[in-house]
């Protein structure tokens, strides 16, 4: 890691108007769960695993907060020609990637973690959390890594990466892996959701993951290391004018 | 004992896109003092300079720094400093930080002394507080320049440095790039201004078409450009008698009468322009006109490919 790199980046990515938007799609759950509890729905639990946290936080808000934070990280320097002044340092370029990786991860924890927490507070209020709330929290801090490292990877391999985060996350993930059960290794989200599963203990009913608990931890560490190590290795013979 | 590696050495090098070859075939070596790069738009300038820096991988051929290959090796940029074309910098940092951030990430031992003497160098201590966001294209290209010799490199790269600088930030610039090239850097610089290249290199390599098409003493290559054929077209009060007086000239080698105008060709440009009064004088013939038929930068550079 580099101190250096590590203020330049969380400048450039607070700096933005696109984290001014994040935060406010942050609002979006909290106000969810609060017109939800207003209107006295029945399954409290089954509405904040399944409905809140599953399909909108880390269905939705996750994937979209961490594709902005990832590829804008070392995307948006290759976009504007400033990514020259960083490469053209004696930096191991695993120390480029890591710090980069670091400032987009916790940014987009940061974001989603604050509006999972209260969201699923108010979503549960009264009732019995069940490792709702600390499950749902993991899997958020756990999967924005796994997200933002595979959506670094792709800022540095193309410069659609944008276009291709958003087919990903939203035919990929969100089409493709509900109709056919073998491509869920292959989805993010799926790890993140088994991820949550280690914590949350509640019946099959109100919150049941494609995977098992160990494979999601397993998948993301490897979908984690291995985008890294790509990105890694593509930064070493980047060619000025690519992805540009 | 073997003589140490020279500070760029350029062996056989090609680069190509698909089927353009944006560079081909080029050789050359280069050491302590200022080299211009010479060339169109297009040529190739920015491709062999991105090589040189390691940004770009050759297609075939050797490009050495202190003889070390320059591509995927980062730890050349202690050693090397590089001001892109590109005139992007970080908006939201002031002069002063973006120079800092060079010196920082170059682990100098005093960022902050390192970065305040650039600045200075570049004579851009009065808006070094201002956001870079907000600078003018000249204060762009210094803050740039400041930051890439902020380590002191021993090797120096600048692609089209003077553009958008007024022509007091030029002569300042030059006048720091002498003196850097007095203390024994390598600096290579690009430009497709012939103006710019004489004023400040000693010595010049011409790229034209991704082909060297010289290198050298930059007045060796003066001469060359100067004392290539030349063709002008005449109108006078009597062109046929020009035309004669003309031929018994040395300095030229044929003359041509079309439609009212006389085209006279010459090998000594100077030679040539010093003479013609004189000989229009003596034959009793007026000239109302007297103009190169081809001029353009463009033109010089084809010859010297052609040659």
């Amino acid at each position: 890691m580099n101190g250096t790199l590590i203020r330049l980046t969380a400048r450039q990515l607070l700096g933005q108007k696109r984290t001014v938007l994040l935060l406010l799609f942050g609002l979006v759950p909290v106000l969810i769960a609060v017109l939800y509890r207003v209107a006295g729905n029945d399954e409290p639990q089954r509405w904040a695993a399944s409905a809140l946290n599953a399909r909108l936080i880390i269905g939705t808000f996750l994937p979209l907060a961490a594709l902005v934070f990832g590829t804008a990280a070392l995307g948006s320097e290759f976009e504007d020609g400033t990514a020259v002044y960083i490469l053209s340092k004696p930096i191991p370029r695993r120390v480029i990637v890591l710090s980069k990786l670091l400032v987009s991860w916790l940014a987009t924890a940061g974001v989603v973690l604050a509006a999972t927490v209260v969201a699923t507070i108010i979503a549960l209020w009264g009732e019995p959390r069940d490792g709702i709330l600390v499950g749902f929290a993991l899997a958020v801090v756990a999967g924005a890594l796994v997200y933002c490292a595979l959506f670094m990877w792709l800022s540095v391999l193309t410069s659609r990466a944008l276009i291709v985060g958003l087919l990903y996350v939203f035919i990929w993930e969100g089409v493709i892996t509900r109709l056919f059960a073998g491509v869920r290794f292959f989805s993010v989200r799926q790890y993140t959701l088994g991820i949550a599963d280690t914590v949350v203990d509640v019946p099959a009913r109100v919150f049941n993951p494609r995977l098992g608990e160990m494979e999601a931890v397993a998948l993301a560490t490897i979908t984690t290391a291995l985008t890294v190590y790509l990105a890694v290795r593509r930064l070493r013979r980047w060619e000025i004018g690519e992805a540009s | 004992m073997s003589a140490p590696a020279p500070p760029i050495a350029v062996i056989n090098v090609s680069r190509w896109y698909g089927n353009i070859v944006a560079v081909n075939d080029i050789s050359f070596a280069l050491g302590p003092g200022i080299t211009g790069l010479l060339g169109p738009n297009g040529a190739g300038k920015s491709t062999m300079l991105h090589m040189l820096s390691g940004f770009l991988q050759p297609s075939a051929g050797e490009l050495r720094v202190f003889g070390e290959s320059a591509w995927e090796n980062p730890g050349m940029y202690r050693r090397i400093g590089l001001v892109p074309e590109r005139e992007a910098v970080y908006p939201f940092l002031t002069g002063y930080e973006f120079v800092l951030l060079a010196a920082q990430l170059q682990r100098l031992p005093n960022p902050e002394e390192a970065a305040r003497q650039a600045i200075a160098m570049v004579e851009l201590e009065d808006a070094a507080g201002r956001a870079t966001g907000g600078y003018s294209k000249g204060m762009k290209q210094r803050v740039k320049i400041a930051a890439a010799l902020v380590h002191d490199p021993e090797i120096l790269l600048l692609d089209e440095p003077f553009n958008g600088a007024d022509p007091r930030q030029r002569l300042q610039m030059m006048a720091m790039l002498r003196e850097m090239a007095a203390r024994g850097r390598t600096i290579l610089f690009s430009s497709h201004i012939l103006e710019e290249v004489e004023r400040l290199a000693e010595e010049v390599l011409v790229i034209v078409a991704g082909r060297l098409a010289a290198s050298g003493d930059f007045r060796e290559i003066r001469k060359l450009m100067t004392d290539r054929p030349h063709t002008f077209n005449v109108r006078s009060s009597d062109n046929r008698a020009l035309a004669a007086a003309l031929v018994a000239d040395p300095s030229v080698y044929g003359v041509e009468l079309q439609d009212g105008l006389l085209q006279v060709r010459t090998g000594e440009f100077a030679a040539f322009t010093l003479a013609i009064p004189g000989v229009a004088r003596q034959a009793g013939v007026s000239i109302y006109e007297l103009r190169p038929t081809d001029e353009s930068l463009e033109s010089v550079f084809s010859y010297l490919v052609k040659r």
